[in-house]
């Protein structure tokens, strides 16, 4: 049970890495559909470079490099050329599966490290975790970095005005949310579950996505859908432990992605946008075009 | 950049005639191919000769060429379930989904009729056949229409909805014909229990009817488009939602309308791809290869951008690739995954070309500016 709990946080913490380095950029206005390409490759190169260095830290910190390249081509196209954030974000999603495909397919199997330590049986990085959505709220909230960030994402034009670099600033909230998203690929597949396999992640970035707008662009609700989706996932991979016998494994396997769909639904009705109001920043998905 | 008196410039573009889209996807399409030498290079592979060997393989080898014709038909009916949502502004990505729900309804009627258990059915291939062309459409246009209803009830974003019901829809295959499930096959092997022989869909020169079928659909397409109020409707809706809404457009039927005839077309291409491909006839147990290939369909899309007619070359072309590049890759003793970097390759180069939807480079011969300069030769300005 308490390995079943442990297995629970450390795939929540993949969720709450890739969801926080998106809600980074949407809060600055920049929608990426591409984060599960992002983690993909994070992943595969995060993985092929640990294993030929023999070092996690090589590893974690390729993963991070990719992720900060595809964030910066990412704000590439959408911000400097303003080629629509939809379609730009799809090339890169396409992109990280078909190329981790070709470049990781010689690396196909077990990652074959000793498995990284446990702090009382916690997956480090879950508490990592924890403390980059303290650090995320805190500099959105509490600080003028913050306000920036913000002013961007809701007003782009008002900020310029205000003597707000809009560019440089989402660029910046692009590239460290790709770092956060090449990480929580490398979480993946070097610690949650280190084998390397074609198009492993299955639907983990496309959940991550729709964490984001549950969470209300607030980090401390993305956690609570982050916590609660890695225990669904683990439910999924091991319904037996709790409902032996109640439907077929794959059915399972659908859960998380229908209890999305419906959260998704609610989330969207007349009543919840009544009591809750939209979070949603305002210039979100928009090209700014300086003016 | 200047060149003496000329001046290379990027600028707004006021339109898009379309001979000058069709330059662009073609430029896109060479620039995708260079980028991919580097890839063939890299493997120790001269690209030249991987480049002849695809093609060859791919339009003029007599194994290859029906292999080709096949994917092209499959390639088609999934561009289409794209185009038809992308002209009104929403994103398909479904098509993995919906052509799985179309594979699983057919099976679905045979499995009532008895097939799997006595491997035949009582039903003449004439009534049936037609029969089953329905449900495979009727699979994926209902599975479809919820990502419309979402969107067009609730504006919830069909990008994460489309792509959410391509993993239930995955699994739920996988529940249908592995372990015990109701259309496994007799041997077990996780693959769905055979298509009746009688039921094989017939060929036309060796070719299955369905190419006729997807090459109508993209010529009624292309009408609809272009000369029916429907059509103009949906056009109307992906300029603007709001001001469709003034046009008297139902801002919620009609993202479930184009939903569910995108649907309708990835559901056909189900049913092609496990019913009518010769040496199929089944759902195999790797069914999440062929989901995969639907996302070339985004690709054509993009690239024939939005014109069912232009998505004909287009899906030709990309069929070929596909059924060229796995060819060589086996050739050449290359990783396993040309096919997918291809994907991959090509889709990241076309958003780079769609910057030049909106911009143009033009050179120009400067006059205004030698006109000025001549001037400020003879008029003193306050400063000095």
């Amino acid at each position: 049970m308490w390995e079943f709990i442990a297995r629970s946080l450390e795939a929540s913490t993949i969720f709450t890495l890739a969801a926080l380095g998106e809600l980074l950029g949407q809060r600055s206005g920049i929608l990426n559909v591409g984060i599960e390409g992002i983690m993909l490759f994070g992943a595969t190169f995060g993985f092929i470079a640990a294993q030929n260095s023999d070092s996690y830290a090589v590893g974690f910190l390729v993963a991070i490099a990719i992720g900060a390249l595809l964030g910066s081509l990412h704000g590439f196209f959408s911000i400097t050329l303003g080629v629509d954030q939809v379609v730009s974000g799809m090339g890169i999603w396409i992109l990280g599966f078909g190329l981790t495909t070709f470049i990781g397919n010689p690396y196909t199997g077990p990652l074959g490290m000793d498995r990284i330590p446990t702090v009382f049986g916690v997956s480090p990085f879950f508490i990592l975790s924890v403390i980059l959505v303290a650090v995320m709220w805190f500099v959105l909230s509490k600080t003028s970095l913050g306000l920036r960030i913000r002013s961007v994402g809701e007003n782009p034009s008002v900020a310029e005005v205000s003597g707000i670099n809009v560019a440089r600033t989402r660029y910046m909230c692009v590239v460290v949310g790709g770092m956060l998203m090449g990480f929580a690929g490398a979480v993946y597949s070097l610690d949650y579950n280190p084998v390397w396999n074609y198009n492993f992640l299955m639907g983990w970035g496309f959940i991550a996505l729709a964490l984001v707008f549950f969470s209300l662009w607030n980090p401390w609700i993305l956690l609570g859908g982050s916590l609660l989706f890695g225990f669904l996932w683990q439910l999924s991979l091991n319904p037996q432990l709790f409902l032996p016998g109640v439907f077929s494994r794959y059915i399972w396997r659908t859960v998380p992605f229908v209890i999305t769909l419906l959260v998704l639904m609610v989330m969207s009705t007349k009543w919840f946008r009544a009591k809750w109001g939209s979070a949603k920043p305002e210039a979100l998905g928009e090209p700014y075009v300086k003016g | 950049m200047r060149i003496g008196a000329r001046e290379l410039k990027i600028e707004k573009r006021p339109s898009l005639s379309g001979w000058h889209a069709a330059l662009i996807s073609i430029g896109a399409l060479l620039v995708a191919l260079l980028l991919f030498s580097v890839l063939f290079v890299l493997a120790g592979v001269d690209p030249l000769e991987a480049y002849r060997g695809i093609i060859s393989y791919a339009f003029l080898n007599p194994f290859g060429l029906p292999l080709t014709l096949n994917r092209f038909i499959f390639l088609l009916l999934c561009t289409n379930a794209f185009i038809i949502p992308y002209r009104a502004g929403l994103w398909n990505i479904g098509m993995t989904g919906q052509l799985y729900m179309g594979a699983l309804a057919v099976f679905g009627v045979l499995a009532l009729l008895g097939a799997r258990r006595n491997g035949s059915v009582a039903v003449s291939p004439a009534i049936l056949i037609p029969i089953l062309l329905v449900v495979a459409a009727a699979g994926g246009a209902i599975y479809a229409a919820i990502a419309g209803a979402l969107k067009g009830k609730y504006n919830i974003n069909e990008i994460v909805v489309t792509m959410i019901m391509n993993f239930i829809a995955f699994w739920l295959v996988s529940f249908m014909i592995k372990e015990g499930g109701p259309f496994m096959g007799r041997g077990g092997e996780g693959e769905s229990f055979q298509l009746p022989e009688a039921l094989n869909a017939p060929l036309i020169a060796g070719v299955p009817f369905t190419l006729l079928l997807a090459l109508g659909l993209a010529l009624l397409l292309n009408f609809m488009f272009a000369r029916t109020t429907l059509g103009f409707q949906i056009k109307a809706y992906g300029k603007s939602p709001a001001a469709a809404r003034y046009a008297g457009i139902n801002p919620v039927r009609l993202p479930i309308l184009v939903f569910a005839m995108g649907g309708i077309m990835a559901g056909l291409a189900g049913y092609h791809y496990f019913a009518a491909v010769p040496g199929v006839y089944k759902i195999t147990s790797n069914y999440g290869y062929y989901g995969d290939l639907a996302f070339y369909g985004i690709i054509c899309g993009l690239i024939a951008m939005g014109n069912p007619i232009a998505s004909i070359p287009v899906a030709l072309l990309f069929g070929g690739l596909s059924i060229g590049g796995r060819y060589i890759q086996g050739k050449l003793h290359m990783s396993f995954g040309v096919d997918y970097a291809l994907l991959g390759v090509l889709m990241i180069t076309l958003v780079g070309f769609q910057y030049f939807y909106n911009n143009q480079i033009v050179l120009k011969t400067n006059r205004e500016s030698l006109n000025k300069e001549s001037l400020d030769v003879g008029v003193h300005s306050p400063e000095s």
